[in-house]
């Protein structure tokens, strides 16, 4: 006879709590964690295993790539790591055809991901392959144009290579795209590198006829003044104050940094010129900040009455 | 039985039936008479036939505990150039032994050190300075009849001058904003910074190319020059010191171990690091709430 009894045998039999109130000390849901956590076995990791033998070689290989197969097929689209370790292990293993064509792989789905070229490019030059490596960077330069970090990593290569001429004609192909002011200021450092103030001095004019703004000018003049050259600087300024005439904004920070030029110079009359014009000049809505440097300018160099009719022509407009 | 055998009562050997003493045992037992007086003591004598090595040991290291006399502490010195066998073996131990013991009070003391909270510098923690610093502020701008939230009146000029030029400097962008333009531009000078210009090799080349100062369209491009070995291995090095750099980016936290657990994990724990960090002040409520048990009524 199999009673009800004995099938539950195996359980403990569900005795009545006696005493409902909480106990002095409960659990926290932390210490369950914790509990938890040190239980824990350690994760079970294949064994170490030495190859020893040129056929435990080919079978590493074979299983590893097989691995990375899997993954990339798996992954594919989203996942561009997948194939940068499967490139770097190729590389590792110093078969670097294969590895090549697992990059080349990568790159068809990925060619707009600036970072994965330059990851190629990178371990063309790890591994000394300089024709190849110049193979991916103008490959790259070609595809993403307006990618900045490619053109420098380019252009850096071939200065530390020596090839400065080539270094050049990537700075010229990159400034026929007119990019942003740092690169033209990065061709102008890369000429003054090399004592070349000339062409240096023909970039600055080229960038500001690319990018007709105060920023430009204002660089040029600097570099002018590191040069030594102040007249030319001047120079630079007028051509500015010419060029700028419309735009108030700009022309404010003009006129700011030309009169910080001139009183660089202990041109102070120049100076106060300068202040007075471009008063005239800017709306008054627009000008505060050359109000309060002009006041404090005059209080540096001016005398009283100088000051005196700063400050009031301030309060004119308030 | 076996007639007078020649054997000395105090060899070693002497309860050996077969041993015969020769000159090698007489001067053994010389050095052994000699110590013993040394020592003092005429018990070991009689004993000193069935000695092991354990026993000695344990003689040897209360006689010299019993015993401060300078000999006793000469003897070691004069000893060491004289010690063969057993002897030498012993003292050896005892070398080791008492290195051991220093090294562990070290150790013990060094740990200790660690486990207790690191001691303040100056013997004045940070809170405390703070709280000082800002009783003295006080006093002075009451002194001169102001309010705390003057309490920049009383800086410097010099010092003003560095409170400005923190503002405006621009905060570090973090996040995901760590690669933008200004900064890969500034990574960029960094390293033409390292660049080595060798203006006379420069100066060759120019002599040497008619095309030197090419444009973007010329057709030198496709050529590759001759660049030396040494040029590449510079270029490759510099690649690799790059990379050690990049390891360094992201630096190791501390592990805390007095913070609550709340994975049961390692996967998990990463996980929820970084789900505290996209969400944790928008949740610091809910979790106090729960922590607490009850929501507050607000």
């Amino acid at each position: 006879m199999v009673s009800v009894c004995e099938k539950d045998s195996n359980l403990p039999r569900p005795t009545r709590v006696k005493n409902k109130s909480p106990a002095a000390v409960q659990i926290t849901a932390e210490q369950l964690l914790r509990e938890a956590r040190e239980r824990q076995e350690p994760e079970v990791l294949p064994s170490e295993h030495s190859i020893t033998d040129s056929t435990e070689l080919s079978d590493y290989r074979l299983r590893r790539r097989k691995e990375f197969e899997d993954r990339v097929s798996r992954g594919g689209r989203s996942d561009v790591q997948v194939w940068v370790n499967y490139a770097r292990w190729e590389e590792s293993q110093k078969d670097y055809a294969r590895a090549r064509s697992v990059w080349e792989r990568a790159l068809k789905d990925h060619h707009r991901n600036h970072a994965l070229w330059v990851k190629y490019a990178e371990s063309e030059m790890k591994n000394k392959f300089v024709n190849s490596a110049r193979n991916v960077w103008d490959r790259a330069v070609y595809l993403l144009p307006r990618v900045d970090q490619l053109w420098y990593k380019y252009s850096h290569m071939e200065e530390m290579l020596g090839n400065i001429a080539g270094a050049r004609q990537i700075f010229e192909r990159w400034m026929n795209w007119s990019p942003d002011q740092q690169g033209w200021l990065s061709f102008a450092n890369f000429e003054l590198r090399y004592n070349e103030t000339e062409r240096a001095r023909s970039i600055y004019e080229r960038l500001f006829r690319c990018h007709p703004k105060a920023s430009s000018f204002i660089r040029y003049a600097e570099f002018e003044v590191k040069c030594g050259e102040v007249s030319r600087a001047r120079d630079v300024y007028e051509r500015a104050t010419e060029k700028l005439e419309g735009d108030y904004e700009e022309a404010e920070m003009l006129y700011l940094a030309f009169a910080e030029f001139e009183q660089g110079c202990n041109e102070f009359q120049r100076a106060r010129v300068i202040y007075k014009f471009a008063l005239d000049h800017i709306p008054k809505g627009r000008a505060e900040e050359l109000y309060t440097r002009f006041i404090a300018f005059e209080k540096q160099h001016g005398d009283k009455q100088g000051i005196e009719d700063a400050i009031v022509g301030r309060r004119r407009t308030l | 039985m076996d007639g007078e055998r020649r054997v000395h009562p105090d060899c070693i050997n002497a309860s050996n039936p077969y041993h015969e003493c020769v000159e090698y045992c007489f001067k053994k037992i010389a050095e052994a008479k000699a110590k013993l007086e040394k020592q003092g003591l005429v018990e070991a004598v009689s004993g000193q036939s069935r000695e092991s090595l354990a026993d000695k040991r344990i003689e040897e290291a209360s006689s010299e505990e019993e015993e401060e006399d300078e000999e006793d502490n000469q003897e070691p010195q004069v000893d060491v150039t004289q010690l063969t066998g057993r002897k030498k073996k012993l003292y050896e131990l005892k070398v080791k032994m008492n290195e051991a013991r220093k090294s562990n009070q070290t150790d013990v003391g060094s740990e200790k050190k660690k486990m207790e909270a690191p001691t303040e510098p100056k013997g004045i923690s940070k809170q405390k300075w703070v709280e000082a610093r800002q009783k003295k502020i006080g006093k002075i701008l009451d002194a001169n009849g102001l309010d705390m939230s003057k309490a920049y009146m009383l800086d410097t000029q010099e010092a003003a001058e560095t409170k400005y030029k923190k503002w405006e400097k621009e905060p570090t962008p973090s996040g995901w904003d760590v690669f933008n333009q200004k900064t890969l531009y500034n990574a960029y000078k960094k390293r033409t910074k390292n660049i080595q210009v060798d203006i006379e090799e420069y100066n060759r080349m120019r002599a040497a190319d008619p095309e030197f100062y090419r444009e973007a369209s010329s057709l030198q491009y496709g050529k590759a020059p001759k660049i030396s070995k040494d040029k590449i291995d510079k270029m490759a090095k510099e690649l690799h010191d790059r990379e050690e750099k990049r390891q360094e980016f992201s630096r190791r936290r501390k592990f805390r171990e007095e913070k609550d657990i709340d994975s049961i994990n390692d996967r998990n724990e990463h996980f929820n690091k970084k789900i505290e960090r996209a969400f944790g002040k928008y949740t610091l409520e809910i979790k106090n709430n729960l922590e607490r048990g009850t929501a507050l009524p607000d």
